[in-house]
Formats: C-alpha cells, sequence, structure tokens
C-alpha cells in the first residue's frame, strides 16, 4: 500500500512502533541502529529466556519488515552518509531529545534542504517547545502525567501503570496518522514537512471519561479497581477464572436470567428497574451477581451472555488470548520465517484486514548491520575498501 | 490554505467512542464527516451531553430512520458522492439494511469502507457484542493490568476504542492513499480485539513461543531502581519516578542530598537495588513524602531523571506543559455554552487542524445535506418528511 515510500527509521523504543506499521504496509523502512546495534535488542522477552541481542522478541515484533544498517550519525561521515541516504527518502521517524539532531546539524531545515519532500516525524516526551520540553520520560512517566494511572488501580493502592509501553503505541498511532496526513499534503504541494508529536499529550487525547466529565461535570474521575466509571462493568470470580460482566444493561433479561436458576434474590422487585435504585444499590446488586458467578465457569456464561448480546467477556490471560477461539479462526496470529534459526514463530498478525493490497509481515527484523552490504554497497556505490574503512572507524 | 483532507466526505455510521473517535480526528483535518443520526434518543448519542458533544465536534449530522426504505435511498444518494464509509455496529446491522460493502461498491466502485466491530466480520464469534472494556478483558490487558498476585484491576478507561479508532483513521489514510495510485477502494474489516492484541504482542509472543504466561507486574520494571509511584505530601499525591542507568542513581542520590543510606552497597548497582526494592521504595518515599509531587518532578527531572506526577483530570487542566502548547480549545455549543476539549495532539508544521463547529445537534445540517449536496428538490424533501424525524 506504501510501495513506494522509503522510511529511515531512527527511533528507539519510543518510535519504532510507528516505523513497524508503515513497514507493514509495504513501505520500504530502513532501520538505522547505532554500530553495536540498538539497545532495544537487550529488552526481554528473548526467545528460549535467552538473553541475546539477535533474539529479543520484544525488538523482533517491534521491527519486522524492516531493513537494517548501523550508522554513527555523530562521526562527520557517518553524517555525509546519512545525508545521502535522505536523497532517496520520503519519511524519517525519529525519537532523540529535542536539540539533538540541531546539534549534529541536521535540523528539519537541515535535511529539508537536502531533500524539500522529506517528511520528519519527531517523537518526543513533551513536544519541541514548552516548560517541558526537555524533560525526561518513559511509558511509567507518560503514564503518569497524561493522566492514565491516577484512575488506574484500586481506591487503596497507588495508581498504577497500565501493563505494556501504551504511551508509546498512543504516540506511533497518532504519528503514523500524521505521516500519512503530510504524504497527502505532499501530493499537493511538493514539499514535505516536520511532525512534532508528544507522548505527553497523545495520552491525555485518549482518556474516554476523565477529561470529559471533568470540563462538562468537574467530576474528578479516581480509581475504582475493576468497577468501571458508570457502574457498567465490573469483573467477577468464576469457578474457573474471571469474567467481565455488564450491569446496568438489558437490566430485565439479566434478571430472567438470574431467575431461571432461582438466584435473582431481590433483584426481581421492580423498584429495581429504575436505574437511579441501581445506582444507588449497585454494592448490592454486586453481591447478588458474585453469589451467581461463582457457580459458573466462565466460558458458559460468556458463551450463553453473548448470545443475549451481553457484551461480557473472558478476562483472559495470555494463554487464553494465544488460545482464542476467534482470532484462530481469523488468522490473526501469523508465521514469521527466521531463516538463520532454521526455524518460524509465531508473532500477532494485522491490526486491520484490508480487502485489497494486503497487509504483511515481509520479512522478520534484520539482524544487526544485515543490510549494511546491500544499501551501502548496491545501493550508494560504496566500494569493499570504502566499506571496511567505515567499519574500521566505527561509523558502521 | 484548505484542510489537507479538504474534499473527502465521510459517511458516518458509528456510535459512543471508537468510531466517533476516527471520525472526529479525520474531522479535524477537513474531512467532511456527516454523522448519520437515529431519530430517537440514546443515551451515548444524546448531542446535549458532553460526552457526544467531545468526540464528535466537527461533523455535520442528518437525522434519518434507517427502518424506512426511503432513509436508505437517501443513504445510498450519500454514498454516491462520498469517499468513506465507516461503521461500528455488529455485523448484522448494516447488511439487514443493504448498506454492506457488497452494495455499497454497487453504487459507488471505489468506495472506501470501514467495518470496525469488537470481533471482525468473521469467524465464530463475530456476531459477539463489545464495549471498550469487553474488548480489553479478552485481549489479556485487563488481566495484565494489576498488582502481583491480585486479581484484574485493568484500566480505569475504554483504552482499546480509542487504540481502534486511531487504527481506524491510519487505514482510511492508507485506503486513501492505494485510492491515489490505484483508482480503487476496498473494504477494511477491523476487530477492536485484533486491534487491541496488536499492542501486547511481546508478551502474546513470549508466550506463543516460549510457553511463559506474564503475570500482572504492577509498577515495577527489571529495568529500573527506584521505578514506580511514590507518596508525596497532600492528599492522593503522588509521583512516577524511573532510574535506569547508574549515573542516574547517582543523581538521584545528591537531590535527595547524598543521606548514608544512599552509599550502602546493597543499593550500588540496578541488580542490587531491584533485590532489595522493597527497603529501597520504602526510603524513597520517606523523602517524598516530604515534598509535592511537583516539587519531587522538578527536583528530579532538574537532575536528568524520568519523572512526573501521577496527574488528575484536574491537574491536566491546569498542566502549564499542555498550555504552552495550546492543547485545549473551546467551542461554543447551543446547550452547554462554551466547551472546553483537548485539540490534536500531534502537530504539522504545514498542515493544521480546524476546529470549526461543536458537534451536530439531531438533524442540525439536515438542510445542508439534502439541499446542498443531494440537491432534493422542496417536493422530494416534503415526501421525506416522515424518515428525518
Amino acid at each position: 500500500m506504501l510501495f513506494n515510500y522509503r522510511v529511515l527509521d531512527l527511533a528507539n523504543d519510543k518510535g519504532m512502533f510507528c516505523a513497524k506499521l508503515l513497514a507493514d504496509l509495504g513501505a520500504d523502512v530502513i532501520k538505522i541502529e547505532r554500530p553495536g546495534g540498538d539497545p532495544a535488542r537487550n529488552t526481554a522477552p528473548f526467545l528460549n529466556n535467552v538473553p541475546d541481542p539477535e533474539r529479543s522478541l520484544y525488538f523482533w515484533h517491534y521491527n519486522t519488515s524492516k531493513r537494517g544498517i548501523t550508522l554513527n550519525i555523530e562521526a562527520k561521515r557517518g553524517r555525509e552518509l546519512f545525508k545521502r541516504l535522505i536523497k532517496t527518502a520520503d519519511i524519517i521517524i525519529e525519537t532523540y531529545s529535542p536539540d539533538y539532531l540541531d546539534n549534529l546539524e541536521l535540523s528539519y531545515n537541515a535535511l529539508a534542504e537536502v531533500n524539500p519532500r522529506l517528511i520528519v516525524a519527531s517523537i518526543t516526551g513533551f513536544g519541541r517547545d514548552g516548560p517541558y520540553k526537555n524533560y525526561k520520560t518513559c511509558d511509567l512517566v507518560a503514564s503518569a502525567l497524561g493522566g492514565q494511572m491516577y484512575v488506574c488501580g484500586d481506591r487503596d493502592t497507588p495508581p498504577l501503570k497500565p501493563f505494556g509501553n501504551q504511551t508509546y503505541h498512543m504516540a506511533c498511532l497518532y504519528a503514523t496518522f500524521g505521516i500519512l496526513l503530510a504524504l497527502r499534503q505532499r501530493h499537493n504541494s511538493g514539499r514535505g514537512q516536520h511532525i512534532d508529536v508528544s507522548i505527553h499529550e497523545c495520552v491525555a487525547a485518549t482518556l474516554d471519561h476523565v477529561l470529559v466529565r471533568y470540563f462538562y461535570e468537574w467530576v474528578v474521575a479516581k480509581r475504582r479497581g475493576n468497577l468501571h466509571w458508570s457502574n457498567g462493568f465490573r469483573v467477577f470470580r468464576c469457578r474457573d477464572g474471571y469474567i467481565l460482566l455488564p450491569l446496568l444493561q438489558q437490566w430485565e433479561t439479566l434478571v430472567e436470567w438470574l431467575d431461571s436458576e432461582g438466584m435473582a434474590a431481590d433483584l426481581k422487585e421492580p423498584r429495581w428497574r429504575d436505574k437511579a435504585v441501581r445506582h444507588q444499590g449497585i454494592d448490592h446488586i454486586i453481591q447478588v451477581l458474585e453469589q451467581w458467578t461463582q457457580v459458573h465457569t466462565v466460558s458458559e456464561l460468556v458463551e450463553l451472555g453473548q448470545l443475549m448480546h451481553f457484551p461480557c467477556a473472558e478476562v483472559a490471560s495470555p494463554q487464553q488470548v494465544v488460545d482464542n477461539l476467534q482470532l484462530k479462526e481469523r488468522g490473526f496470529f501469523v508465521e514469521v520465517k527466521h531463516p538463520e534459526l532454521k526455524s518460524q514463530y509465531q508473532y500477532p498478525g494485522a491490526p486491520y484486514c484490508f480487502g485489497q493490497s494486503p497487509w504483511q509481515i515481509s520479512r522478520r527484523a534484520p539482524l544487526i548491520g544485515e543490510h549494511n552490504k546491500e544499501i551501502y554497497g548496491e545501493e550508494l556505490g560504496l566500494s569493499e575498501s570504502e566499506l571496511s574503512a567505515l567499519v574500521r572507524d566505527g561509523v558502521i | 490554505m484548505a484542510a489537507v483532507l479538504d474534499g473527502i466526505r465521510i459517511i458516518d455510521f458509528t456510535r459512543v467512542l471508537a468510531g466517533p473517535f476516527a471520525t472526529r480526528i479525520l474531522a479535524d483535518y477537513g474531512a467532511e464527516v456527516i454523522k448519520i443520526q437515529p431519530t430517537f434518543e440514546e443515551e451515548t448519542e444524546n448531542w446535549a451531553k458532553g460526552y457526544y458533544n467531545n468526540w464528535n465536534r466537527n461533523k455535520l449530522g442528518i437525522s434519518l430512520n434507517l427502518s424506512q426504505p426511503g432513509a436508505i435511498d437517501i443513504v445510498k444518494k450519500l454514498i454516491k458522492i462520498s469517499d468513506v464509509v465507516m461503521e461500528n455496529f455488529s455485523p448484522r446491522v448494516m447488511a439487514n439494511w443493504k448498506l454492506d460493502y457488497s452494495n455499497l461498491k454497487k453504487v459507488r466502485p471505489d468506495i472506501i469502507m470501514v467495518s470496525l466491530s469488537a470481533m471482525g466480520h468473521t469467524g465464530a464469534w463475530r456476531n459477539y457484542v463489545g464495549f471498550g472494556p469487553t474488548i480489553q478483558a479478552f485481549s489479556g490487558i485487563t488481566h495484565l493490568t494489576s498488582f502481583p498476585g491480585k486479581p484484574a484491576l485493568g484500566m480505569g478507561t475504554s483504552f482499546a476504542d480509542h487504540v481502534a479508532g486511531l487504527f481506524a483513521a491510519v487505514a482510511v489514510l492508507a485506503a486513501l492513499e492505494y485510492r491515489l495510485q490505484t483508482g480503487k477502494g476496498q473494504y477494511i474489516d477491523i476487530s477492536q480485539l485484533e486491534a487491541m492484541c496488536t499492542l501486547l504482542a511481546p508478551t502474546l509472543m513470549d508466550c506463543a513461543i516460549n510457553g511463559e504466561v506474564a503475570r500482572p507486574l504492577g509498577n515495577s520494571s527489571a529495568r529500573a531502581a527506584p521505578y514506580g509511584v511514590y507518596r508525596c505530601h497532600g492528599d492522593d499525591r503522588w509521583c512516577a519516578i524511573a532510574v535506569f542507568s547508574d549515573e542516574e542513581w547517582q543523581a538521584f542520590c545528591s537531590v535527595l542530598g547524598n543521606p548514608a543510606w544512599c552509599k550502602q552497597s546493597k543499593f550500588a548497582t540496578l541488580s542490587s537495588r531491584l533485590e532489595n526494592t522493597g527497603e529501597l521504595n520504602q526510603l524513597v518515599e520517606d523523602w517524598t513524602r516530604q515534598h509535592s509531587a511537583e516539587e519531587v518532578m522538578v527536583s528530579l527531572q532538574q537532575a536528568g531523571i524520568a519523572a512526573g506526577v501521577v496527574q488528575s483530570a484536574r491537574d491536566i487542566a491546569q498542566d502549564i506543559q499542555l498550555e504552552a502548547r495550546n492543547f485545549f480549545i473551546q467551542l461554543d455549543h447551543p446547550e452547554l455554552g462554551r466547551t472546553t476539549m483537548d485539540g490534536m495532539p500531534i502537530k504539522l508544521s504545514r498542515t493544521s487542524p480546524n476546529f470549526r463547529c461543536c458537534a451536530p445537534t439531531l438533524g442540525r445540517d439536515n438542510n445542508y445535506v439534502l439541499r446542498n449536496l443531494l440537491r432534493l428538490s422542496e417536493e422530494e424533501i416534503a415526501a421525506n418528511k416522515s424518515i428525518l424525524s
């Protein structure tokens, strides 16, 4: 879908998902790692739990469909090579602190002089200006300042960070959106532009009810464990695991369901039909439902509930997700070949199914410097001796 | 300058959050989004509520009773002059109206249609219904977002809706790009569950490949110590702190005034700090409790350490960084008055979003759509009156 475009991926783990999204849509993404390899290669989990920069499943996932070269852009010779690559590129994704590239004389303006059509996406903790411009971030800090954590956790627990770098994912999805907008704009104007992505803002922009309730009702949302802010959902224990149940929807159907098993208790009383009464008596409703769920298995309640259009769900562990029937039927997990390991491994597949021009993982993540010869030699025309000089001098 | 998505028309059947969020960010960049509104009131689609206003700004609204064949005819006329159709019903709904992709492409061969259902339009569970919390539970993030050994807590927001919405917006732009290259439209089937599972990939791979089943971690990391949130002075005030490298540890100690405990060998290296993390966290909190969360953040950040206040909605509304970056915008609403909401969290140097109007009240733009876009005559409009209200 994006076959005509070349992306230079200079991102660390805050931005490499953005480049993956473009790569899996067909863009020619060249991952540029520092000589020796990207530190993200040292992130667990590892294949068979053996730490090795070529065996990080974390790195594997975020770098599918990319080619990889090594390059030290802090070295003068490295910057020259980088500028030659820029002439061939459409898009750059970078995650350095705001002044880093400027200080290397690789600011957006300097790059645009080399290639006016270039689109540069800069993903930073807080954006390229403002009082927090130079603040450091990580998934924990971004989640805290961005507003996810204050409403995550229970009344009597500290605020809790959602699992798994979700703040970076928000920034990367927005960055991808911005890059595609900039490409569209370039079709009209012939010129690229600079995209300034603040992880902080991307988190604060994806808080569902939190800011809405503040600005319209002056409610400061609090932590409520697994009880939904609207009392609409809660997690319950079943015989063999946990289920997420809707508490307020299709009330009469829910009560009939419980009653058919003789477990509706006083919820049959007409007064509960009043929504306001249900909100007031939510603790009691929870008690009655708790009695009922614990004599059932998760799957029997989910299957029957979903037949009646209750939006209930299994609270799945990773194993249950991997075994999920629906994901299997849709072929969500795909096998990716790792020829050097003489094996193939299961990866999560497409986040969207395009009717035309299918999404695909075209290759596994690159090994360190795997495409140095191909790109520096065959494409930029460097000779063997030039290449070995660059290796010797630590440029690549 | 014309907005970047000027001339792109989107027919929007979506409700609640995932779909409306996707079409909102497209509308912010100039797409003409026409929201098909039901003629009866629904809680999540009540135009006098902040939630609806927030996720439906910049859109046009036309009220249509889709149980009437005349309304379907109007929709088809609209689709004929549109580029994109987005819907987030369960799979039966559009097909029942004969508005599924196979029918729409007869009306407009290069139409781009996005379905944003809970489970996707194929597979045994295709008719499962779900809101954000449902998707999050099925995806594993609810189970994994908790403290060690504790039952699932899960996220405090319908995060999965934003995830699906962003993937949908990206998919629309990718499909528009493909249409520019080939002239072809296409159907895009998004399973909200699959979109969400993508964001848990390393953990799912660890399970599928290594057989390792991850458990909730709380706020802990194998790569940093101190790492977590620490209680500060005041009621429910916390600061997140993450100390990764030895250099950062030295800087951290000097912010605290190099107390004697900092020099103990059990805290000298990352691995020893991780081994003694309980004791370390207690000592750190003895310090943070004496200061406001803001003081802790600023003093640590000045020393080059990642730290941040655990911000509530009120804190975010007063956040000086967000203010400096013009994160919030205001729009007037006929019933709600002046409303405040987040604008756009990314900034493109040559392409601005445009915040034109609040969410449509019921049928606000019927006139524009019927007269200006579809060029219906007065007689035709009069004949269709019953399907519009």
